[in-house]
């Protein structure tokens, strides 16, 4: 039997008669008695970098919350505290590009088919405990993104999974913002089943062109005012301030990377069209179920793809859905990344790239990048996370067993250096929480956005 | 020159036409060499001989002491794992085709709380798309079921996953009935101070009760007027006063019941909350009920009167929530907390969640390796997926192993079957390879060229 076994059976018990005594005083040594060591090697792991192969018996030195050496041996301090891994392997945080969880159930605002001015962060929920389920499954990193029901949703808050710290400490620092846009069934069926437009796929290219076409004069006006101002004009009057029009704006001036749900090979094409014609770059489609019909045609424009591994059939779109979608996608060139759009695959997402070595014969090495370094570029957090490189945060997973298998289970998990899940620990097995979790409910997957 | 090519198409069609109906021809004798056999009933033979003989597993050993019958087309598996197929314990097979679409859904009949008189073998759409993609990950037996919706949902089949029709196809039928209690179950009441009955979980335990009761006395009076009518005529004759009687009306919806409540087939209770399963256990004692556990979710703090209850239970799904104040791998562990107790099991391949996704059943050896994951032992993951289900549907002398007089249902496959980086390479289904191919493989296919 795992170990757990005891701990699980008197947890709940446990908890209720101790834990509003423990909660201070957990709080008051985690935050104050015991920081985290400036140096921590781990040593003799199977470390999985994720950019540069796997290093058999391989070690990871952690200075001030970064990786400062990776390789055969490192150079640490003597005083570094040492963990000695024989046995286990070391993987780079698990980022999920495409996550709606602890929203809250607010993930759509299904009032317009156009709503960029829409920020996730202002539902985000850091005691939900669907990101502590996460974190269990090695999930370090999430893009919490607005729903489908839109045309053009909300913008997209990124976030560090340092489940137990608060709303501001877990959001990713200088992350590049995000903004959701949809595409196919779920605006159709949404505004569609309230006799509004969109209810075609015409119709819903259509609010989205004249989306941009409001937003141009806007962009004419603030430019223009801004050269004047620029040219020492005192006398300009700044044009009024449209929180809509401004976020359509920034899609306009490529201040926002645009991360698209989206499944048919044809609106793939339609939606490339529209975004040469308006000048900004797509940087991911969402789900891209059918992206293997049409890669060589998307390839050029490097726009990526965060696909679901194996889900498919729940609604038409998803009809022509294979298994071998990314690695087919991978081989032609593309980026590729797997995602949950689920609480519940999310704490599995190691279990997905495995299946990427069944479905289409990845190597170990891409496998695991699509559940790591690939998510962090959509995100566009590649240079700061997503693998095991020198000078990246030391978002780190100790597992018990292969990653890519069935068997593997998250042992250890560190954000920037700081261990925020210990599968060792009773109770919860996160040092950094004791609290109570909120049941946000949250978002079950299917992808069925209905945006009630 | 043409005529060879009209010929050779000839052969090529009927080829076909014989690889879709295993049971009209049987397949020559087979003998698979060399791999590894995954028996389940008696361990593990690293190089073993299989030999399949009319659809049949004939023979099964280690290499050199079984006989390769001479004729026998050998198959060699040197390299591959061979194991029996695997068996999803509830799915909605051929009851959907795209889920959102409702056209295609026959999912439920939710007009009532209590529907056994429903029959899953008169929606089972046998040429459904989702048999093939799950076959091809070595899913060769299923129990298909009708959605959770109502207390009682009808009656199950069981199948086999390859055949020319629906009857080659359907193994069982009305082999257990789907039951489902709970705090979420349908009730037209809506919840709570509704204007209509039921409308809480006291109104759906009575209208179950009464509903039982009803059949007993249905029962009665059926057989009263059966014994009636077995009497001779002379007999009858001899009443006094000879009256105009109605003939007996038969009412489908209780009989129906009949064979449960006398405890001839299994009753498969959905149900999640460990109060909620106290709950539907009295009730199913009260009628001695042969009742088969399905979810048990959240039953942790009763797993002890689960194992004395001994009855099987299907874990589905593994990867359901935990609540709110439980550790991340509460559910994760309960196949393993139920098996170290004694109990049988059985796991499916049910998204987390509730509601079963068929499209998932290929998924269904993760599930069961997930489960090794948090401390099942290997062999009972493996049997939960194979032999366990075999047994509590009834199947358990036919399916589920490696054992002589068993039908050939047998996967190869690359490694260890409940390992995410496994591939499948051939399926046997009565003795038959079964074309590798579904709608998926020929998109993959049209779309690599």
């Amino acid at each position: 039997m795992p170990h757990i076994a005891p701990a699980l059976s008197s947890w709940p018990g446990r908890r209720i008669a101790l834990a509003s005594a423990l909660v201070c005083a957990l709080a008051f040594v985690s935050a104050a008695q015991q920081p985290q060591p400036a140096d921590l090697v781990i040593k003799n792991a199977t470390v999985m970098t994720a950019s540069h192969g796997t290093v058999a018996n391989g070690a990871v030195w952690v200075h001030a919350g970064k990786i400062a050496g990776v390789g055969a041996e490192v150079s640490a301090p003597p005083s570094a505290t040492v963990i000695d891994a024989t046995g286990l392997w070391l993987t780079p945080g698990i980022i999920d590009p495409h996550s709606h969880s602890a929203l809250d159930g607010d993930v759509n605002e299904a009032t317009s088919p156009v709503t960029p001015a829409m920020h996730m962060i202002d539902a985000f929920d850091n005691r939900d405990k669907a990101l502590y389920q996460a974190l269990a499954g090695g999930v370090t990193t999430e893009l919490l993104l607005h729903g489908s029901a839109n045309m053009i949703g909300g913008q997209a808050v990124v976030i560090k999974n340092k489940f137990g710290l608060g709303r501001d400490e877990m959001l990713f620092p200088d992350a590049p913002g995000s903004i959701k846009f949809a595409s196919g069934e779920n605006p159709k069926r949404v505004y569609g089943s309230r006799d509004q437009l969109p209810s075609t796929r015409m119709g819903n290219f259509a609010v989205m062109r004249q989306a941009f076409e409001d937003a141009k004069p806007y962009m004419a006006e603030w430019d223009a005012y801004n050269a004047k101002v620029a040219k020492g004009d005192k006398t300009a009057t700044a044009p009024k301030k449209d929180l809509k029009l401004e976020a359509l704006a920034d899609v306009l001036r490529g201040k926002l990377y645009v991360q698209i749900h989206c499944y048919r090979a044809d609106e793939f094409l339609t939606e490339e069209a529209i975004a040469h014609e308006y000048g900004y770059t797509i940087r991911a489609f969402h789900h891209a179920l059918e992206m293997y019909k049409v890669v060589d045609k998307v390839v050029p424009d490097e726009t990526a793809i965060a696909t679901f591994t194996d889900w498919w059939g729940f609604k038409d779109e998803a009809r022509d859905a294979i298994p071998w979608n990314a690695v087919m996608c991978m081989r032609r060139g593309m980026r590729v990344a797997l995602k949950s759009d689920s609480n519940d695959h999310i704490r599995r997402l190691n279990q997905e790239a495995g299946k990427m070595i069944h479905y289409g014969g990845a190597t170990e090495d891409e496998a695991i990048r699509m559940v790591t370094l690939n998510p962090a570029w959509i995100i566009g957090v590649d240079d700061r996370t997503g693998s095991i490189d020198v000078g990246k945060d030391a978002d780190l997973v100790l597992w018990n067993r292969d990653p890519l298998s069935t068997y593997a289970r998250a042992q250890k998990v560190w954000i920037d250096g700081d261990l925020f899940f210990d599968a060792s620990l009773p109770g919860f097995g996160t040092p950094h929480f004791s609290g109570a979790m909120h049941d946000a409910g949250g978002f079950g997957g299917e992808d069925e956005e209905d945006g009630q | 020159m043409k005529l060879a090519s009209l010929l050779s198409g000839v052969i090529a069609i009927h080829a076909i036409a014989l690889a879709a109906q295993p049971q009209s021809a049987p397949p020559q004798m087979l003998a698979i060499t060399g791999g590894k056999l995954l028996t389940v009933s008696h361990g593990t033979i690293e190089n073993g001989v299989l030999v399949i003989a009319n659809g049949k597993i004939a023979a099964v050993g280690e290499a050199g002491k079984v006989d390769i019958p001479a004729g026998a087309q050998v198959v060699d598996a040197r390299g591959l794992t061979v194991y029996p197929g695997l068996i999803d314990p509830e799915t909605n097979f051929g009851l959907t085709e795209i889920e959102a679409d409702q056209a295609s859904n026959d999912l439920a009949e939710p007009s009532d709380e209590i529907m056994p008189h429903m029959h899953v073998y008169d929606a089972f759409h046998a040429e459904t798309e989702l048999i093939p993609v799950a076959r091809l990950n070595g899913i060769t037996n299923a129990v298909v079921a009708p959605a959770s919706e109502d207390s009682i949902a009808g009656q199950d089949i069981f199948i086999q996953l390859f055949g020319a029709d629906r009857d080659q196809m359907i193994l069982g039928r009305d082999v257990a009935l789907a039951m489902n209690f709970g705090a979420d179950q349908r009730r037209r009441g809506g919840r709570g101070g509704h204007a209509e009955y039921p409308s809480t979980r006291m109104g759906l335990v009575t209208q179950l009760r009464q509903t039982f009761l009803d059949v007993q006395d249905y029962e009665a009076k059926r057989d009263a007027a059966l014994k009636k009518d077995e009497k001779p005529k002379d007999e009858k004759a001899k009443d006094d006063k000879p009256k105009e009687e109605k003939p007996f009306k038969r009412d489908l919806k209780l009989e129906a019941l009949v064979p449960y409540l006398k405890g001839e087939r299994p009753v498969v209770i959905g149900v999640y909350e460990a109060h909620d399963i106290e709950t539907i256990m009295a009730l199913a004692d009260e009628f001695h009920l042969k009742v088969i556990l399905n979810h048990v979710t959240h039953s942790q703090d009763i797993l002890d009167k689960v194992a004395a209850w001994k009855v099987p239970v299907i874990v589905g799904s593994i990867y359901d929530f935990p609540l709110a104040n439980e550790r991340y791998d509460a559910v994760f562990s309960l196949p393993a907390e139920l098996a170290r107790r004694g109990v049988e099991i059985a796991i499916s391949s049910a998204d987390a969640g509730g509601p079963v996704s068929s499209h998932s059943s290929r998924n269904l050896p993760y599930a069961a390796g997930f489960a090794v994951a948090y401390g099942l032992p290997y062999d009972e993951a493996l049997k939960a997926v194979t032999l366990n289900v075999a047994e509590m549907f009834g199947f358990g002398d036919k399916l589920g192993s490696l054992d002589v007089g068993k039908t050939a249902n047998i996967v190869l496959a690359n490694g260890d079957p409940l390992d995410v980086r496994t591939d499948v390479k051939q399926v046997y289904i009565q003795g038959v390879a079964v074309p590798m191919v579904s709608r998926q493989t020929k998109l993959r296919d049209e779309y690599s060229k």
